[in-house]
């Protein structure tokens, strides 16, 4: 534990120096319901460095939008955020910031795709005319620049720019209106973009074309992205790092490939057994057990797997592990890591 | 909604279940969480409490006192005498039953009749929808108060029943064309769909899976249905085209406006102030009540846990 | 044992005013399907997979062609002998939120279904809950837990369990399972099928599996037969892990490289590509191959004639393609 711990500041003072467009610390975000406080998100520390794609794989109800939504400073109730801090570029902090400064900020720094992009546009208005509106509200100068710059992205997506602009939500189908939901997460030139689970809707032809997009303008543009779904597939294939949440916590981090080969925490061991894949053994694959957590398992001070940890052992009951470090950048926060199911 | 037969044989298996609540209980919970609905609902029960037992609680002649004819309001007479110095409250009170009862069956005509052609027209389509909507259409155009008006005429309405048919007959057009177009939406989910796969009877699927996902809709218009076939028959005695068989608010305002002259003299004030009084606190009655209504119907937004 | 033979569907869309336009939905599609048989439809959202299965339920009608079941062409019995041979093929909605009614209880599902058997197999109503008990710890789920909740109070692997159990209790022969786990967590699909499997085995129901995601197709037990639809078109058949590993069709090709890789797991086949360009209904028909316009491999010759679906040998496998060739484009897993 000791030399964990130490481990642990040494990297942390390293981790200072890299470039951050998001630094967030210490988040807690609890919701208030008839039967009690849950807490959705509990201390959670998150970094998205500059021009990286940085992945977050939840199961549904895990708190992983909620997560995002703290960082935007967007929680909604019955959530409150508790405390934590968001620093944008090592400068401003997006939860002390007043709402106007906040909503300046979306849209021109930190765009946004939502879970249901689909249905986020506007039925009665054209799409072009839902771009001024945007740029009005933004006040762009330049609004001939504006649609110019959409028609352009647009293309990029691989969409007839002019007619996607003259049309209606509902003569869109639903990759194309995924398409225009990221080109308006774009358009105001965000340079941080959250993604949440916004291939989940798509087949797989159009999520492999979508997906492709995003990593040639994560490239081109040095976007930072962070991209949330419970599809662990589509999350290894775009990020480098990834973050697995589960019952509002941050169980394991580290590089994509490097945790995905070697897991460590009993639930992404879990998971990673548990989808179905294209490639290896079928007999090899099993469901993960148990429930999904439910309010009770936030109650207790142990560890949040306990009910379905197959590695569990009395400690685990009345304590909660910390994410410490085991590698250079790979953390997990289990009592038990190195002993096998 | 279950039938009791199988609660029966569900409860020896089945010792600490997740419970099923029963609707009494769960409609309880949604009114009293919030103070109007609390207030909507006991203002319900007075009035309906005097429809059933104010008749009885007055001699079937109401006194008259000759020496406080248009008495102010006083303790004796709270809210003042009529033009032969009886009780306003009291005449209010004994009037509700005629009131309420010819408003609450025209509701339930109303109702009743909408829903089920609604939900047949909605499901079946083809020519029985066609025969059902031009029905509807029929009734939507004839204007129903100058009808009202005309049968009121030719009929006897002393009876609250018939007064109730009558204002059931002319107001179920709309609820049946909301219906049909809530039908139409929910026969394309996929629980009908699958209903229909697994071969349940159309009866079971009109009326055991449509009609729940319908009835807070139902609840509401039935409620604000209530309040409309008051107005209508109060508007119906208040022209005078009704013979007065019995007291009522209608005849009340009849007489206060027409007789009285309460427009004129401020001392025939209270007998025309009184039944709109009733009226109004029975209309905010049915207004705050009308909030609980969805949340007793919906299981999704009945849920506390 | 279930045999559909070339079916053909046609909707008519009414577009402007007077102006209709005919979808061709389903070209000729055969397929056969034996007792306890898996047979899963590949294709993009649009290809005509869910028509197919509809028309095996019963719920649509096709325009052309015959569907045998148990050796008894259905459009050639009365109506209620048909109802009763089509209630053994129930359909899994692809939407768990959408198939359930808000407003009943698992228990009043169970049992509006039960009540009906029960009669017809003059048993009363202790065999009801017996049977509704049975049925929900088949599919995994606890029945005291359940059986008073509404669907809302489900998440949605367990709502997919629900909507399976109440399919079994009409005692079924095939399930078509349409879109099954898509809608669901990653991390719960793979429960789902484990029990479509264990259906298959235990009870000898047939499986209709109809997706767009080759992976969960390969959970469903052995010799699960692979359909590519494209366009209404079946382009190319064959058993499961055969069609994985050596996919002759540029179509089937596409598909399987568009899977995400899972870094550090797998790595992705040396001949991946990336089909960049959009699906879209044609608006006038096309004569050549269906594909033709958006495969990368496509010659001259593709889009003036169309390949039929043509067996190889006297293998199962057969493709519609005039160019075919295997190219290795699924991901192989990565050795520690």
């Amino acid at each position: 534990m000791t030399n964990a711990s130490s481990a642990n500041m040494e990297n942390v003072i390293e981790e200072k120096n890299q470039d951050m467009a998001i630094s967030a610390r210490n988040i807690n975000v609890v919701y208030s319901t008839p039967t009690g406080q849950i807490p959705a998100v509990r201390n959670v520390d998150i970094d998205l460095p500059k021009g990286s794609i940085t992945g977050i794989i939840g199961e549904s109800g895990s708190g992983k939008s909620t997560l995002i939504m703290a960082i935007m400073n967007a929680v909604t109730k019955p959530g409150k955020i508790e405390s934590g801090s968001v620093i944008l570029d090592g400068k401003e902090d997006m939860l002390k910031l007043s709402t106007e400064q906040q909503r300046k900020i979306r849209g021109k720094k930190i765009g946004f795709v939502f879970q249901a992009a689909q249905n986020s546009l506007n039925p009665l208005r054209r799409v072009g005319q839902q771009i001024l509106d945007l740029g009005r509200s933004h006040d762009v100068k330049d609004l001939r620049a504006l649609i110019k710059y959409a028609k352009e992205l647009l293309m990029r997506l691989g969409l007839d720019a002019d007619r996607v602009l003259a049309s209606y939500q509902h003569e869109l189908s639903g990759g194309m209106r995924q398409r225009v939901g990221i080109m308006f997460a774009l358009v105001l030139n965000a340079d941080i973009v959250f993604l949440d689970e916004s291939t989940t809707a798509l087949d797989m032809l159009s999520q492999a074309s979508v997906l492709e997009i995003i990593r040639e303008l994560q490239k081109e543009k040095k976007l930072t992205i962070a991209l949330v779904s419970h599809d662990i597939g589509v999350i290894a294939d775009l990020s480098e790092r990834i973050e697995i949440f589960y019952a509002g916590e941050i169980v394991e981090e580290g590089k994509t490939d490097d945790v995905l080969a070697n897991p460590q925490h009993p639930y992404t061991r879990g998971l990673i057994r548990a989808i179905p894949k294209i490639s290896g053994d079928i007999d090899s694959a099993e469901p993960l057990k148990g429930a999904s957590p439910d309010y009770k398992t936030y109650q207790q001070p142990g560890c949040l797997f306990y009910d379905r940890c197959p590695i569990r052992t009395d400690e685990c009951l009345k304590k909660r592990p910390d994410l410490t470090h085991i590698g250079k950048s790979h953390k997990v926060a289990c009592f038990r890591v190195g002993v096998h199911d | 909604m279950g039938t009791t037969s199988t609660m029966k044989s569900i409860k020896q298996f089945n010792p600490k279940a997740y419970q099923r609540q029963s609707f009494w209980r769960a409609a309880w919970k949604a009114i009293s969480r919030k103070p109007g609905r609390l207030v909507g609902f006991i203002i319900i029960v007075i009035f309906t409490l005097m429809a059933i037992v104010g008749p009885y609680l007055f001699p079937k002649e109401l006194p008259i006192d000759p020496n406080a004819i248009y008495a102010p309001l006083s303790w004796k007479y709270p809210l003042g005498t009529d033009f032969e110095g009886t009780s306003n409250l009291a005449l209010i009170i004994t009037g509700a039953r005629y009131v309420l009862l010819a408003a609450a069956l025209g509701a339930l005509f109303t109702v009743v009749f909408g829903t089920v052609l609604g939900l047949v027209a909605g499901y079946f389509l083809g020519w029985s929808d066609s025969v059902i909507m031009r029905i509807t259409d029929f009734f939507l155009t004839v204007p129903s108060f100058p009808l009202l008006v005309v049968l009121s005429t030719v009929w006897n309405f002393g009876h609250p029943l018939a007064m109730g048919f009558i204002l059931g007959i002319t107001g179920w057009g709309g609820m049946a064309r909301a219906v049909r177009s809530q039908t139409l939406s929910l026969r394309e989910r996929g629980f009908i769909e699958a209903a229909r796969g697994l071969g349940l009877s159309p009866f079971y699927i009109l009326f055991r899976e449509i009609l729940p996902n319908v009835s807070s809709y139902i609840g509401m218009n039935l409620l604000t249905s209530i309040t409309g076939c008051i107005y209508a028959e109060v508007g119906l005695f208040f022209l005078g085209v009704v013979p007065f068989h019995v007291n009522n608010w209608g005849v009340m305002l009849n007489m206060a406006v027409f007789s009285a002259g309460a427009m004129s003299s401020p001392s025939a004030l209270p007998y025309l102030l009184s039944p709109l009084l009733a009226l109004l606190i029975l209309t905010l009655g049915i207004v705050l009540f009308l909030d609980a209504v969805d949340e007793m119907f919906n299981p999704r937004l009945r849920e506390d846990a | 044992m279930i045999e559909i033979k070339n079916l053909e569907k046609y909707f008519t869309i009414k577009a402007k005013f007077s102006d209709r336009k005919i979808v061709h939905a389903v070209r000729r599609a055969s397929l056969t399907i034996p007792d306890g048989g898996a047979v899963s439809l590949i294709g993009e959202s649009g290809c005509g997979k869910t028509t197919i299965g509809r028309m095996l339920c019963g719920m649509e009608t096709p325009s052309e062609g015959t569907i045998i079941i148990n050796g008894q062409d259905i459009s050639k019995l009365r109506r209620g002998a048909r109802a009763r041979l089509l209630q053994k093929i129930q359909l899994i909605h692809q939407d768990p939120y959408q198939a359930l009614n808000p407003t009943h209880t698992i228990q009043q599902m169970m049992s509006a279904t039960l009540k009906k058997m029960a009669r017809q197999k003059k048993k009363g109503a202790e065999w009801i809950s017996q049977r509704t008990n049975e049925l929900l710890k088949l599919v995994g789920l606890d029945p005291s837990t359940i059986l008073f909740k509404y669907p809302h109070m489900l998440s949605g692997g367990q709502k997919q369990r629900v909507i399976i159990a109440r399919a079994l209790t009409v005692e079924p022969e095939m399930l078509v399972a349409d879109e099954v786990v898509s809608m669901i967590d990653v991390s719960l699909r793979l429960g789902i099928l484990k029990l479509l499997r264990s259906l298959r085995e235990k009870f000898n129901i047939s499986i209709l599996f109809i997706t767009h995601d080759i992976a969960s197709a390969r959970y469903l037990g052995s010799n699960t037969e692979l359909y590519v639809v494209y366009k209404g078109m079946i382009i190319e058949k064959g058993l499961t892990e055969q069609v994985i590993r050596q996919p002759h069709h540029p179509y089937t090709q596409a598909l399987l490289s568009a899977m995400p890789i899972l870094k550090g797991i797998e790595k992705p086949g040396k001949d991946r590509f990336v089909l960049t360009s959009q699906f879209r209904q044609s608006e006038e028909e096309q004569v050549g191959c269906l594909f033709a316009d958006r495969c990368p491999f496509s010659q001259p010759i593709c889009s003036e004639k169309r390949p039929e679906l043509i067996s190889q040998g006297n293998s199962t496998d057969a493709y519609a393609c005039f160019f075919p060739e295997i190219r290795d484009v699924a991901a192989v897993s990565v050795d520690h």
